[in-house]
């Protein structure tokens, strides 16, 4: 069963006549499972009881709860909407519109926003936000991901309404900028202090100087996109069914993007390999050493794809892929020219080494972890203050890093440059023919006399 | 060799066989402004045509990015290499050459043998734009010179004068007479491949398991039951039609591969210099130089883009438009009255109705309804 806040339909995917494939559960089914072993173990009926219709194998009676319990899908009788799903037709969301327009109520009513006023409101007075220096919309420096002084208010500092509490007040002299305390740094830099100013990292080190993004695919959601051997394969341009590059770990594989530019001082060619390291102070993580076991798990190798659409200075790489393991790492070089597969579980990476989240982290931030701030419940219509799950919370995507690249192979298996950049169909190194393609010289047209 | 009228080129041309039209001719027609390039059309077509042995790098419908994207790799910039730069005599005439009338000596077509690994990364150049945003990534000018990228949705075009059949030594690869659909005879395939090296679009490949060669077939299970194929129906951009096309003399406005082909023009081949009659149809993206497109689809790409800039002003052809992907039946005519679409079948019964601007509905805020026999209330909320 599935719908969204935007979509307007209801959708019930209809259970299949096929029977399940190998002894697989689902998560609910694991979860029953579970508990009612638990049961028997610890004589606890209800345990069981808890999950009745789920042993009985009829889940309808919690979907029906579901349904009954949210706003826009009261009313709907979950066999009404599995049978008319079986036919293709989904059920409209009992919203106040279609399609829905969110805040129409607000707009077109007099009911009020979700807010202590019950208008838009664009100030925050609380004193924890005043603390922060964000009771306006503030721009704040990436804490990690940007080339100048991480996590800075940018903002001229004789403004009344921005003057936050300093790592001073605090008891933190402003100069400490590690990975932890940068994260709540309050500072007010204007545009021309901050242009000045260089990422710690780039200090002690100049070969730190990429953003590395890594941002959700379009795709698909989480794991979607690489799933199977077929997405795998056109994930990307380095899928190959028959994976005829040995080294590769499945039937596509991880890449860094990169702009030509870039791709060019760092010595690296479009399909080669590369290293990729962040902030040696917790990346791949803690007390990190190149003698450790598991270093070679946990530090990022992919492709390069170099991709002209990338800004100088910045590095992409897609958030969705599956991260090597202990068992992947060690199938490649137990089976030189294998895929990365663990042979115990199955489980294949699309990494040879490490993953995106080798080079991100999440951080924390104060302005989401306050107890005076009103905002609507994640059910239903109430307001309340504080924590609320998915509301107000701190949200720890880890998606951004500051990064190093050095090169690790050569983009072909024996050395040397890829194949299709020796082909001259990459934006590299363009062949005669390629050039002429692109400029459309292939074909003229003679004008006609008038 | 004979000689056949290709009325894409405007002209005669040499072809080995003597013409010999179908009695209605598969085509499909693509939208290349809606595509996405979520590939779903591929795996719709995989997973019911190309999911066993030997076929695991087959794509018989691929979507590639141009201008980096192909499958094979580099297909045709090798071919539009190999034929060397042609003109067209302002927008009707091709006096160029053709991929039959180039054939070196001895042969029949002038083509190129795909290597192995070509059928690898099958989506190479995947979102890459021309250009660099090295410098800027603000692109101030229409169409857009500096930076540019779309998607070309390919299967096979069941070519009126296909390569593959005039390359065939065996006369296994025919044209169904009855709907025009190019098929491989499997039995009389000795797979000797001169087809893979003959067809300029690489649109036959060659089974690894059965070493015989195999192409798309236009889904005819499908519509024969006159259903549209599976890619069509995938379609998440909702971007392409299966129909019928009728010969160049005997078009009939009415019917709506007529109307966008030959009565708009908005709807052009691909490559149609190599030759072939393609009939696959393609409304030229709104935002790629006009250089580039003319390359791909013919002299006549200003005008269709400018037709399709002009389309929500054009009732016919925006409903015909909103149809696409409305069913999964075939259907043969269309009306646009009241601000509704509507297509119909060959007894000119209604198959589906489309309006051409979503309306919005606006429910009371309380509502009281009943439930398996129990009383529900509530209140309608949108936020
Ligand atoms: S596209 Fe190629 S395979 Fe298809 S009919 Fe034309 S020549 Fe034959
Ligand atoms: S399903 Fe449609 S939108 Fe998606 S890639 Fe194929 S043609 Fe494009």
């Amino acid at each position: 069963m599935t719908a969204s806040c935007t979509n307007p339909f209801l959708l019930a995917f209809p259970t299949t006549p096929i029977e399940r494939i190998h002894d697989t559960r689902s998560d609910y089914e694991i979860l029953a499972g579970a508990a009612a072993a638990l049961a028997d173990e610890i004589d606890e009926p209800r345990m069981r009881a808890y999950w009745k219709g789920v042993l009985d194998g009829d889940p309808t009676p919690y979907l029906q709860r579901v349904l009954s319990g949210s706003n826009a899908t009261r009313g709907v009788l979950f066999d009404d909407l599995h049978e008319s799903c079986k036919d293709g037709v989904p059920l409209l969301m009992n919203a106040r519109t279609y399609p829905r327009h969110a805040g129409w109520e607000q707009r077109q009513e007099d009911k009020p926003w979700y807010t202590p006023t019950g208008r838009l409101e664009f100030y925050r007075p609380e004193p924890e936000w005043q603390a922060a220096g964000e009771s306006l919309p503030v721009w704040r420096e990436p804490v990690d991901a940007t080339f100048y002084e991480p996590n800075a208010i940018l903002a001229n500092r004789r403004h009344p309404s921005i003057n936050p509490r300093k790592p001073e007040d605090y008891g933190v002299p402003e100069s400490q900028l590690d990975v932890e305390t940068r994260q709540y740094r309050n500072v007010v830099r204007t545009w021309q202090e901050l242009k000045l100013s260089k990422h710690p990292l780039t200090e002690k080190d100049p070969a730190y100087r990429f953003v590395f993004q890594t941002p959700k695919y379009r795709w698909g959601a989480h794991s979607t996109a690489v799933d199977s051997d077929w997405i795998a394969m056109l994930f990307g341009p380095f899928g190959d069914p028959y994976r005829r590059d040995p080294r590769t770990p499945w039937t596509g594989e991880a890449y860094a993007e990169l702009g030509p530019g870039d791709a060019k001082e760092l010595g690296v060619s479009d399909g080669d390999y590369i290293w990729l390291d962040a902030d040696p102070e917790d990346r791949p993580y803690r007390g990190a050493s190149s003698d450790d076991e598991y270093y070679d798990v946990a530090r990022v190798m992919m492709r390069v794809r170099t991709y002209s659409g990338m800004p100088r200075g910045v590095i992409r790489t897609w958030f969705n892929m599956y991260a090597a393991t202990p068992g992947t790492v060690q199938a490649q070089k137990d089976d030189p020219g294998g895929p990365a597969q663990n042979p115990a579980t199955g489980y294949v990476a699309l990494f040879r080494h490490g993953s995106h989240q080798s080079g991100t982290r999440a951080y924390l931030r104060p302005t989401q972890m306050t107890d005076s701030m009103t905002r609507k419940a994640y059910f239903g219509q109430q307001i309340g203050t504080g924590f609320e799950a998915d509301v107000h919370s701190p949200s720890g995507a880890p998606k951004e890093g500051f990064v190093k690249v050095e090169k690790a192979e050569d983009g072909a298996p024996d050395g040397g440059k890829w194949r299709p950049v020796e082909l001259g169909l990459r934006p590299e190194a363009p062949s005669d023919a390629m050039k002429a393609y692109l400029a459309g010289e292939f074909v003229s047209r003679t004008r006609k006399e008038a | 060799m004979a000689k056949v009228r290709n009325w894409q080129l405007g002209r005669d041309m040499e072809y080995p066989y003597v013409a010999d039209r179908p009695a209605k001719q598969f085509t499909m027609i693509m939208d290349t402004n809606k595509c996405i390039a979520c590939q779903s059309c591929t795996i719709a077509c995989k997973s019911t045509w190309t999911w066993g042995k030997g076929q695991e790098f087959m794509l018989w419908n691929n979507i590639e990015t141009k201008p980096y994207g192909f499958y094979p790799t580099g297909w045709d910039v090798n071919v539009l290499e190999l034929l060397g730069e042609q003109e067209w005599d302002g927008d009707d005439v091709y006096t160029g050459q053709t991929v039959f009338e180039a054939a070196p000596a001895g042969e029949r077509v002038l083509g190129w043998a795909p290597a192995e690994e070509d059928w690898s990364h099958p989506n190479i150049g995947e979102d890459e734009p021309t250009g660099s945003a090295d410098e800027t990534t603000y692109i101030p000018d229409k169409p857009h010179s500096l930076m540019w990228m779309y998607y070309l949705q390919r299967i096979c075009n069941h070519c009126t004068y296909p390569a593959c059949v005039a390359a065939c030594p065996r006369e296994a690869i025919y044209k169904r007479p009855e709907d025009g659909i190019v098929l491989v005879d499997q039995t009389r395939c000795r797979g000797y491949q001169e087809c893979l090296t003959a067809c300029p679009y690489k649109k036959t490949m060659f089974n690894l398991e059965t070493r015989v060669s195999e192409k798309c077939i236009g889904c005819y299970p499908k519509l024969e039951q006159g259903l549209q194929t599976q890619c069509t129906t995938a379609c998440i951009g909702r971007l392409r039609l299966t129909n019928y096309l009728s010969a160049p003399d005997e078009v009939d406005p009415r019917k709506p591969a007529d109307f966008l082909v030959h009565v708009r023009m908005i709807a052009l081949p691909l490559y149609p210099q190599l030759g072939l009659e393609p009939n696959v149809y393609y409304i030229p993206p709104v935002h790629v130089p006009t250089k580039y497109l003319t390359q791909m689809f013919g002299p006549g790409v200003e005008r269709a883009v400018e037709m399709y800039r002009n389309a929500k002003d054009d009732p016919e052809l925006l409903g015909l438009l909103m149809l696409f992907g409305s069913t999964e039946r075939i259907w043969h005519t269309w009306d646009v009255s009241d601000g509704v679409a509507r297509a119909y079948d060959e007894d000119g019964e209604e198959v589906v109705a489309v309006p051409l601007r979503e309306p919005t509905f606006t429910r009371p805020f309380e509502f009281a309804t009943e439930v398996a026999g129990e009383p529900v209330t509530g209140f309608r909320h949108n936020t």
